[in-house]
């Protein structure tokens, strides 16, 4: 009788946890996939889409990853409705995400009460990584923006002996935060802007603050915006007959910046974490699996697309080293990441650490030019030979 | 100096735009003494629907100067349909039970609806407009000015005579007018009162059609376009008065170069502020508009 009780017991057991074992792990992707950052938000869900799938052809820990995906539309509001619904209503291990920093400044702090680890992959405001003290679940795998500013100081003071730049940023936290981390990064170099103009999202007309940057003597123009906006700074450029290079953040890649402004785009320089270029295997077999999937040429916003692939592996990496579902345990284990992981920006090789949850330093990003609708690299030896596989420095 | 010309032209450029949905809001006032307050969503249908023809046409391998024209009559008989939906879905019924403010919410909420509409057939992004000109600038001595620039002011300037000469020389157009002056005498003269209305309604929301395809080249289409143009040319309207074609053009320039002006002299951060601020002046000390007549009160 008693051995019959403990057979069933066992029985009991091993039915529940291999039912518990099959339950999908659910990873929550929010970001913008309508508006003016859409490009961003839609090119970073079909990189992670892929991700999943091809991670879920072996699985995870024996699971399916499943994952539920919401819009914020870059509004901040809604990307606090969507993070409380992912956590409180879907239950998600854990998340990707974050296109725009003022919305992952907004959402973040639901995921860090809640003890479930968020990797941001595209948003690149510096704050983001630094709001919480103590142990933080929040993770990047985007270029900050204290690397992209350094970067820009340096092509504009260094490279092109520029002393009378521009600044030009929208009004979003991101604009105003990248601003100052601007004026700072130019501050190093003991170079001070001519002219610091604003915009709103959905301004059309640049006329003014063009005009206001040309009487200043400006000699570059530093954009820190997204898409729409910096398209028509480009055309009141042109209308107006007055040519400077515009060297800015990594949104002058966005595809809705170069078709908007059509030849006017050509020449504008900015970090890129990634090239829509073939310049490793590992990188020409991403492109061609995105292409294939969602028939396209070109990848609307290649970096999205780049780093939302490889925040699911980081992410997948570190779920299988914690064994499990814990919140507390996958953020140790991006901590301490134990596998050395070959994404599509670069190998990852612990990348976090207990003080550090910024997976790309200066040595990683390289700077791509705008050149007849795409973007390639502005200097060629950066992804030549043993350069080609962009490493974090102090590895 | 060079600058201020600068300015000023751009300035000119934008106040025509203002002037001409405002005039669309002046033609139903003063028939029955409604507005449309989804003029600017109006303004927002014409040219997507400008934008789709044209690509459609461009795509048949029509030059986009050509293909433009051809899409004219299209977008301007749709603005025309547009403004016969507003009328009879938002205005008539509010008409026929005298109601104070009903149209009001009712053209709002259709505005709205509209605009949702919109979204949901060209989706949320700002698209370009092929422009049927050269979009190289063209400089008259310090002053550069895109072609489509100096077209959106004769259009707006043709427009506005149009329909001036349409009051005056034709038949129907006296009928308008009559009614404009008094609607029960019209209708006891044996003028179908209501169907001026319904045909003012039609001419309103075809110039904001027309207003639409005129400003696309040069800005950014897209579903938002039309949401704060509509407002501001309501500021127009009011200050030029609704009563004088000739008052919402100087209200139009006022306001498209007082923007322009604060924009670059003051900071692009209050470039909408001068509208707002002109409107609250003229409502304090001239509250019929600049060029409006006073209403005549009898005792």
């Amino acid at each position: 009788m008693r051995t019959l009780g403990i057979l069933y017991f066992a029985a009991f057991t091993i039915l529940g946890a291999s039912v518990a074992q099959s339950e999908p792990i659910k990873i929550g992707v929010s970001g913008p996939f309508t508006g003016g950052s859409s490009s961003m938000g839609i090119s970073m869900r079909n990189g992670v889409r892929l991700a999943v799938d091809e991670i879920n052809a072996a699985g995870v820990l024996g699971r399916q990853i499943e994952l539920v995906e919401r819009d914020d539309e870059a509004r901040n509001e809604l990307g606090v409705q969507v993070a409380q619904e992912l956590i409180n209503k879907e239950d998600v291990v854990a998340a990707v995400g974050f296109v725009n920093t003022g919305v992952a400044l907004a959402a973040q702090r639901f995921y860090q009460d809640a003890a479930i680890p968020v990797i941001t992959n595209v948003a690149t405001g510096s704050m983001v990584t630094h709001q919480f003290d103590g142990p933080s679940f929040i993770f990047r795998n985007s270029a900050s923006d204290t690397i992209q500013t350094a970067m820009i100081a340096k092509e504009v003071v260094e490279r092109r002996r520029i002393k009378k730049p521009a600044i030009f940023a929208d009004s979003t936290n991101y604009g105003q935060l990248g601003k100052e981390d601007m004026l700072d990064a130019l501050g190093r170099f003991g170079v001070k802007p001519v002219a610091v103009e604003k915009f709103n999202i959905g301004d059309t007309d640049m006329t003014a603050q063009v005009l206001r940057a040309k009487e200043a003597g400006a000699e570059a123009i530093i954009t820190f915006g997204i898409g729409p906006e910096l398209a028509q700074i480009a055309n009141a450029m042109a209308k107006l007959g007055w040519k400077v290079p515009m060297i800015g953040s990594w949104s002058l890649s966005m595809s809705n910046f170069i078709d908007a402004a059509g030849a006017n785009a050509d020449g504008a320089i900015m970090p890129q974490t990634f090239i829509q270029s073939p310049t490793t295997d590992r990188r020409k077999k991403f492109i061609e699996a995105y292409q294939k999937k969602y028939s396209v040429e070109r990848i609307p916003s290649p970096v999205s697309a780049a780093q939302g692939y490889d925040s699911i592996y980081l992410l997948a990496a570190a779920i299988k080293q914690a064994k499990g579902s814990d919140g507390d345990k996958i953020r140790l284990a991006l901590e301490n990441l134990s596998e050395k992981i070959e994404g599509v920006v670069t190998t990852y090789d612990h990348p976090f650490s207990a003080t550090d949850h910024e997976a790309i330093t200066a040595g990683i990003p390289v700077m791509g030019i705008v050149e007849k609708g795409r973007v390639v690299l502005a200097h060629p030896e950066d992804l030549s030979g043993a350069n080609a596989a962009r490493i974090k420095s102090g590895n | 100096m060079e600058i201020l010309a600068q300015l000023l032209a751009s300035g000119v450029a934008v106040g025509m735009i203002y002037a001409a949905i405002a005039f669309g809001y002046q033609l139903t006032f003063a028939t029955s003494r409604t507005l449309n307050f989804g003029q600017g969503e109006a303004l927002m249908l014409g040219a997507l629907v400008g934008l789709t023809t044209i690509n459609f046409l461009i795509g048949q391998s029509l030059m986009s100067f050509w293909a433009y024209l051809m899409m004219l009559p299209v977008v301007l008989a749709f603005g025309a349909a547009q403004g016969v939906a507003v009328e009879w879905l938002g205005v008539r019924q509010a008409l026929r039970v005298r109601s104070e403010a009903g149209w009001i919410v009712s053209t709002i909420a259709l505005g709205i609806v509209f605009r949702n509409l919109a979204e949901n057939i060209w989706g949320r992004d700002a698209i370009k407009f092929p422009s049927p000109l050269s979009d190289v600038a063209l400089r008259m001595g310090p002053v550069r000015l895109l072609p489509m620039e100096i077209a959106i002011v004769i259009g707006a300037l043709l427009l506005m005579g149009a329909v001036e000469l349409f009051n005056r020389r034709s038949i129907f157009g006296k009928a308008v007018v009559a009614t404009s002056s008094d609607r029960d005498a019209a209708e006891l003269m044996g003028i179908n009162t209501r169907r001026v209305v319904t045909f003012s309604y039609a001419l309103s929301s075809l110039s904001a059609a027309f207003a639409g395809v005129l400003l696309a080249p040069v800005t950014l289409t897209g579903a938002q376009m039309g949401a704060v143009l509509g407002l501001k040319a309501f500021a127009v309207a009011i200050v030029g008065g609704l009563s004088s074609g000739f008052g919402v053009i100087v209200g139009g320039l006022l306001l498209g170069i007082a923007e322009t002006l604060t924009g670059f002299y003051i900071s692009t951060g209050y470039k909408d502020v001068p509208g707002l601020v002109l409107l609250l002046l003229v409502l304090s000390v001239k509250p019929w508009g600049l060029f409006g007549k006073p209403p005549v009160k009898k005792v």
